[in-house]
């Protein structure tokens, strides 16, 4: 007898691209889903929005899987890269319809905020709080310019205007930001593992 | 070479932040032609903004989500296999 191994995401991200969209894209949804809904209601600020899209994104998720490369890069990486450029075409849709007014940032408009929900899930865990302990160590300055070119969609040129900070300063202060956050993987890793 | 890992660093921040222009990415693709070992770059980058990115408190999905995309997608698999049978009917 020997115990059930269990499948790893690239695993079920290869039976998908072979077709299984029974038990494999169900074992899929059941691990991403709630962290892609939670992330799409952050940066869409509508729960309704969110939840249409999030099938659009399995969805897509499921056509794209022959396309995976498991050498550049993470099943997460790849789920998060999928529903945030969802996310960012339908906040463009959004922009086209109702006119681009000039977006003000100010602290805290951002997606660190946490605003508690009746559906936030129970598990919830140490792994998500460990997360937001280390980026709340992220300097302010550096948090502003990834909060509006990740979550917002913004290239460093239109962070720059926004901000009314120079473009080599923008881009310095991505990259510190980038930089810290990398050190924090570790601290990550170890809470995936608790 | 300093200088072009040094490059090479930013692009791939900008790259992984979402922040890089069509030129920079370009660029990117260009260097880690020339150097593959900094892939490793780009993808601890990637990690760590994915990570950023799933940090939001997992939420509830709808009951019938599953349901709804599995019947779109047995939907698109059918037309595929229905353009097949046509291919091969006429072939």
């Amino acid at each position: 007898m020997t115990e059930a191994r269990p499948i790893s995401p690239e695993e079920l991200v290869a039976a998908m691209a072979g077709g299984d969209s029974g038990r494999a894209l169900s074992a899929f949804y059941a691990q991403y889903a709630s962290t892609v809904l939670a992330l799409l209601t952050k940066m869409l600020g509508s729960p309704a929005e969110a939840e249409e899209l999030l099938q659009e994104v399995f969805v897509e998720l499921w056509r794209r899987a022959p396309q995976f490369d498991s050498s550049r890069g993470s099943v997460i990486a790849w789920v998060v890269t999928v529903a945030r450029s969802r996310a960012l075409d339908t906040l463009r849709a959004r922009k086209r319809r109702h006119g681009d007014r000039q977006f003000q940032y100010q602290e805290g408009d951002a997606l660190m905020t946490e605003r508690k929900r009746p559906d936030v899930m129970a598990s919830s865990t140490r792994w998500h709080q460990a997360l937001r302990q280390a980026f709340q160590r992220l300097d302010a300055e550096q948090r502003a310019v990834l909060e509006l070119s990740y979550f917002q969609g913004m290239s460093h040129g239109q962070i720059a205007d926004t901000l009314k900070l120079p473009v080599g300063t923008v881009k310095s202060r991505i990259l510190a930001g980038m930089r810290s956050l990398r050190t924090m993987l570790p601290i990550i890793h170890r809470a995936m593992k608790a | 070479m300093k200088v072009e890992q040094e490059r090479a660093e930013l692009l791939a921040a900008l790259h992984a932040a979402g922040a890089a222009s069509e030129e920079d990415e370009k660029e990117l693709e260009a260097l880690l032609a020339a150097d593959p070992s900094l892939v490793e770059v780009v993808k601890d980058f990637q990690d760590s903004i994915a990570a950023l990115a799933s940090s939001f408190d997992p939420l509830e999905t709808p009951s019938k989500t599953l349901a709804k995309i599995q019947t779109r997608i047995a939907k698109e698999k059918g037309g595929i296999l229905s353009r097949l049978r046509l291919w091969f009917s006429r072939s």
